[in-house]
């Protein structure tokens, strides 16, 4: 490689946030004209390298090279004058704009410096609509698009600047094979232009296809660099996991417990395709998928919080996918939800009225609140759960987000569940809250409850679940039992197109 | 001022709660002793004994409107529809009392007695209610447009009942049994005016359901984190229609309180009260966000409202003024508010 | 939701329509008031809407809610529908005075009930009572009743509108004549009932030696009359400003002691007879500025009235 190649150069780059290290003095190096594809697990630190590139965040230390000269990105801006441009994983369109609104906002064409020109953006708009085959209406607000079209749009956007290096985070998650097929042509003109661009995709086939080098990272450090031309899948995976790859086993051993959790071609429509699945008591099953697979909307038809357009849902043989939250919450089916913040906690109410409200009913005698049943449940679950807290009455926004998390959890606990769902259990937790959480887990199974969560990190699953169901594109592709599973099988079943030929169910 | 508080402790609170906060919550409380030494000092008549009865039956009629308003507001809604449902329930007991209820069919009329008429008004005040929470759950209208469109309905519907006239002259007939409805607002129990006694019973009920009952906890809940709620299991639709439903009811209780009061249904009465209602909420610290502040605190800010206006009254301070200070009293009070939001949250985020 | 409202606008339209075709071939006159929610407003769009179809015209009755702009859209929808005259108690002064003017320039008369606007020539006829000569009678009433002397209270109609300053003026123009007469107590009831029942409550309470009230407004009147039953205080004088129905059926009962009572219905029925005579001989016989006076309800003659008129 010679140094004339030589477009972006990241050098050293460290980031640390509070607790954490999220990149550690990693170098990364981008050639005119080519695509570099950046790979890595759920928090390997790839999306925070493109903020850094992106001029979003400022690294901790290290430093960028354009051209061989050092380059300091202290705002987007700068970025965008250095012709850095950048096509976010989640859109960050205006859907009340029209799509030539959008593709020029912040940069409009004017005329006379006050003037917008719009017959200007308007054709400039098409062109670029035409470049890219797609027959969108220039006119249209972006919010009425289908998601993949404003994808397209979001393309447009970077395409209308003359870029001459393209961050690329997961621009291909809503497209359809045939608007990718088109995007990819796009990306082949942009590399004989002499752009370079760097690529974020977890669909390894696609990055096989495209890319032209590859970096892997791993817990924020550059793990392996190569030509893609000379490795393989198994060598991206084996990267990636840190193991050695082995054949994924082929069979999938049923449990001796009878299944408390029964569900038959459960769909939620766009999200979750015909999963069928059981789980039986004392089990701990995880869900593991990337992001977009359709765990978060799975364990949200469980709950009832979300409508499901068909299936069965049984517990312990009832039928259950007709009722309503509270009826499932009363029959004992309790979700701790992804998003704790939207959805988990009522940031207004202090730890112990977070912890009761969805079980009112047993805390109250005679149709009034018993401050000492409340009293008596949170301070024992405080102390069962080890929630670090000054008692029930501190303000939930006090607490640490392992506590948070704790207290949700405890909230679930107090409605005495059969069947606990629990949608990335660790997400926002520090390590030390993580594996108590899972301690927890771990501890009410084998008090005989079942449990159901879901992870997009690989290392959770492994180490708390007996059975592993694996999604990918709204289905379950794979299924495999304690110790049959290995990390490049799941990793390789999660990356699957849907209707791969992984599918083991 | 949050009952809430205390439900939960039933030990010594082992939070120090800071004087500067303390303040922030007791505003109303403050503001209100602040206002009566101003006017006991200014006028004489202020503090006797007579002139207390009058003002706190003067501000029994905004207090009650504002514990409805309470429960809608914790939810994070907004009920605009409380002055006009008031103007219908005094039209509803009004017509039934002057000229019964009229089957056509049989060419009579048929008059209630007086408990059943108070006992219709507030039925039909509370359905209003029904109807703002229905459009709001089922239909997902904004609550202020669904309350905003119920307003123009009820008002609307009293003047169709009454044609736009006054029914006057509620005493009843004593041949037809109805007689008795000016108790309701010129009665006394023990010396206390019957309206007073109502804000009474209603404030305490009002304040005992939001801070003691699982009903309450699911409206403070609401207003927190709808989702959240939810997810936990809580019947958000149902909840918030409970809480529409309050708060026409204590309306209509006001509409009945102020016709029995002049003796005369008007159907204009009770224009501009859901402003009214919602300052001296906002006063009492319930956020308009929901979730946060309590009944007692809507009393406490009806009071201030209430004791300004008729303080400014007797010193014969010119309306124009009276406006300008009233506006100026909210505006301070949501900055209070605003202020007591940065300074929770820096305690909390230290 | 969309298509709902869509539909519901559609049988809108095609009600209107209807009406429209209803009312074909006959000329027609608008008669636009403030809200019938006041019965002395109802009774003159009543008065006026009876007189004009007794006359052969098909009437379109609309209330502008004391809103300019509403008032401005009636006027438009007036001049859509082809109305030969309007008959119009105002929403302001000199915000009516446009819409009038518009009116004119469609050739359509506009004949003014109640309330005056600041322009002249504009209007075909703005025929008013005479609220300052109403008001001097019933302060003269009202000293007369108190024995010339003594405390009293005034409630103010809403102090933005013509009619309270005019009505305040006459009263004082009196009163202020008899030094034994001393104003204890001056507030604004905004027209309303249960405002002046909460005031006079209160100023009694700062002023119990009180011993009459006069009030902007009949409303008022009831409402203060109420408050001063409540407390037991029949002896305090009373006096209103309107004659509305219930106010006479105060006076017959005693809660009242007087009031001025406005023609309103008499000035409706004059103002479409001046319409129709414009209509048929182009001119209204009569000149643009016309004062009816009021005339003064006592317990003696109170059998004498109706609704807002002389039997």
């Amino acid at each position: 490689m010679s140094v004339q190649d030589t477009l972006l150069r990241a050098a050293a780059i460290t980031k640390r946030y509070p607790g954490t290290t999220a990149l550690d003095a990693v170098d990364f190096t981008l050639r005119r004209g080519s695509v570099h594809v950046l790979i890595g697990e759920n928090g390997a630190g790839k999306s925070t390298l493109v903020r850094i590139l992106a001029g979003v965040e400022l690294p901790t230390s290290g430093h960028l090279e354009m051209d061989g000269h050092e380059l300091r990105l202290a705002s987007t801006r700068d970025a965008d004058s250095h012709g850095i441009g950048i096509i976010y994983q989640e859109l960050s369109l205006f859907p009340n704009l029209t799509v030539v609104e959008n593709i020029f906002l912040g940069r409009e064409l004017t005329r006379g410096r006050l003037l917008v020109d719009r017959s200007a953006q308007e054709r400039l708009a098409r062109e670029l609509l035409q470049r890219l085959e797609q027959d969108i209406d220039i006119h249209a607000a972006v919010g009425t698009l289908p998601l993949g079209r404003q994808q397209i749009v979001e393309i447009c956007r970077a395409l209308a600047r003359d870029v001459r290096v393209l961050l690329m985070d997961e621009p291909t998650s809503a497209l359809s094979p045939g608007e990718i097929h088109v995007l990819f042509r796009v990306i082949r003109e942009l590399k004989a232009a002499g752009v370079g661009i760097v690529y974020i995709s977890h669909k390894l086939e696609e990055l096989m296809e495209i890319g032209d080098e590859v970096t892997v990272l791993r817990d924020g450090r550059r793990v392996a660099a190569a030509e893609l031309a000379a490795v393989d899948v198994n060598w991206i995976i084996e990267n990636m996991t840190g193991r050695r790859w082995e054949p994924p086993p082929q069979q999938e051993v049923s449990g001796g417990a009878p299944a408390l959790l029964r569900v038959a071609g459960l769909s939620v429509p766009g999200r979750v395709h015909d999963a069928s699945f059981h789980v039986a008591a004392g089990e701990v099953v995880g869900i593991y998928g990337l992001m977009g697979a359709g765990r978060t909307e799975l364990l949200e038809a469980l709950a009832g919080v979300r409508p499901a357009s068909a299936g069965e849902i049984r517990l312990d043989g009832q039928r259950l996918d007709r009722q309503p939250v509270w009826e499932r919450i009363a029959r004992g089916v309790a979700l701790s939800p992804e998003d704790r913040q939207s959805a988990g906690l009522v940031p207004t109410f202090s730890l112990g009225e977070n912890m009761t409200l969805a079980s009112l009913a047993r805390h109250s005698r005679r149709g009034c609140l018993s401050a000492a049943a409340e009293r008596g449940s949170t301070l024992d679950l405080i102390s069962k759960l080890h929630i670090k807290s000054t008692g029930p009455r501190q303000p939930i926004t006090a607490l640490s987000g392992g506590n948070q998390q704790k207290a949700v959890i405890a909230k679930c606990l107090l409605t005495s569940p059969r069947v606990l769902l629990m949608d990335e259990p660790s997400r926002g937790v520090d390590v030390g809250a993580r594996s108590e959480i899972f301690e927890i887990a771990r501890r009410l199974a084998a008090g005989g409850m079942a449990i159901l969560f879901s992870s997009s990190d690989l290392h959770e699953v492994l180490t708390l679940a007996d059975r592993v169901l694996v999604m990918a594109g709204g289905r379950i592709t794979a299924s495999f039992a304690r110790r049959q599973f290995t990390e490049q099988a799941l990793v390789a079943a999660a990356s699957a197109k849907p209707g791969g030929l992984h599918d083991r169910t | 001022m949050t009952e809430r508080d205390h439900a939960l402790n039933a030990a010594p609170a082992a939070r120090r709660i800071p004087v500067a906060e303390l303040f922030f919550r007791l505003r109303a409380l403050l503001a209100l002793l602040v206002l009566v030494a101003v006017f006991s000092a200014l006028s004489p008549a202020f503090l006797s004994s007579g002139n207390l009865v009058i003002l706190i039956k003067h501000v029994a009629i905004n207090a009650i409107l504002a514990v409805g308003m309470t429960f809608v507001i914790l939810t994070g809604g907004i009920d605009l529809s409380v002055g006009s449902v008031a103007g219908l329930a005094g039209i509803v007991a009004g017509g039934l009392i002057s000229v019964g209820l009229p089957l056509p069919v049989f060419g009579v009329a048929v008059y209630f007695q007086v408990w059943l008429v108070v006992l219709i008004a507030v039925l039909a005040g509370t359905a209003v209610g029904a109807l703002n929470g229905v459009l709001i759950t089922r239909f997902s209208v904004a609550p202020f447009i669904a309350t905003l469109g119920t307003m123009y309905v009820a008002r609307g519907a009293a003047l169709l009942i009454s044609n736009g006239a006054t029914f006057p002259n509620l005493f009843g007939r004593p041949d037809l049994g109805n007689t008795g409805f000016p108790w309701l607002g010129a009665g006394r129990i023990l010396m206390v005016p019957v309206p007073i006694w109502l804000m009474v019973i209603l404030g305490a009920a009002g304040a005992f359901v939001a801070a003691r009952t699982p009903f309450g906890r699911r409206i403070y809940a609401i207003g927190g984190n709808e989702r959240a709620a939810q997810l936990s299991g809580v019947r958000v639709n149902r909840v918030k229609l409970a809480a529409y439903m309050i708060s026409g009811c204590c309306a209509s209780v006001v509409g009945l309180v102020l016709a029995s009061q002049l003796v005369a249904a008007h159907p204009a009465t009770g224009e501009t009260f859901e402003l009214n209602a919602i300052a001296a909420v906002v006063l009492g610290g319930t956020s308009l966000m929901g979730g946060r502040g309590s009944v007692g605190g809507s009393i406490a800010g009806a009071f201030v409202i209430g004791v300004l206006a008729d303080g400014l009254v007797l010193l014969g301070v010119s309306q124009f003024w009276q406006i300008v200070i009233k506006g100026v009293v909210i505006v301070v009070a949501v900055l209070l508010d605003q202020m007591q939001k940065r300074f929770s949250w820096r305690e909390t985020s230290a | 939701m969309a298509r709902n409202f869509c539909l519901t606008l559609f049988a809108c339209v095609l009600f209107t329509t209807a009406c429209q075709q209803g009312s074909g071939g006959k000329k027609s006159i608008a008669v636009i008031t403030p809200s019938h929610d006041n019965p002395f407003f109802k009774s003159e769009a009543d008065a006026a809407s009876a007189r004009a179809a007794a006359l052969g015209y098909s009437v379109t009755v609309n209330t502008h809610d004391d809103d300019a702009h509403k008032q401005d859209q009636l006027f438009d929808v007036a001049i859509a529908e082809g109305a030969s005259a309007i008959i119009l108690d105002n929403a302001g002064a000199d915000a009516s005075v446009a819409a009038v003017a518009k009116a004119r320039a469609a050739g359509i008369p506009a004949f003014l009930i109640d309330r005056e606007i600041n322009a002249n020539g504009v209007a075909a006829a703005q025929i008013v009572s005479n609220n300052y000569q109403g008001a001097v009678l019933g302060a003269q009433e009202f000293a007369r009743l108190m024995g010339e002397k003594g405390a009293y209270a005034e409630l103010l109609g809403r102090e933005s509108d013509t009619n309270a300053q005019v009505r305040t003026r006459g009263y004082h123009e009196v009163l202020d004549k008899y030094p034994s007469l001393k104003l204890a107590a001056q507030q604004s009831a905004n027209w309303s009932q249960t405002e002046a029942f909460q005031k006079m409550e209160t100023m009694l309470q700062a002023n119990p030696a009180l011993k009459g009230v006069i009030a902007g407004n009949d409303t008022m009147a009831l409402g203060a009359a109420a408050a001063l039953k409540a407390a037991g205080r029949r002896d305090v004088i009373v006096v209103g400003f309107d004659g509305s129905p219930d106010v006479l059926a105060a006076i017959r009962a005693g809660d009242i002691r007087a009031t001025v009572l406005q023609p309103a219905a008499r000035i409706a029925v004059l103002a479409v007879d001046q319409a129709h005579r414009y209509l048929t001989t182009g001119s209204s016989g009569a000149p643009e500025k016309q004062s009816i006076d009021c005339e003064l309800v006592t317990p003696q003659n109170v059998d004498q009235f109706g609704v807002f008129a002389r039997k």
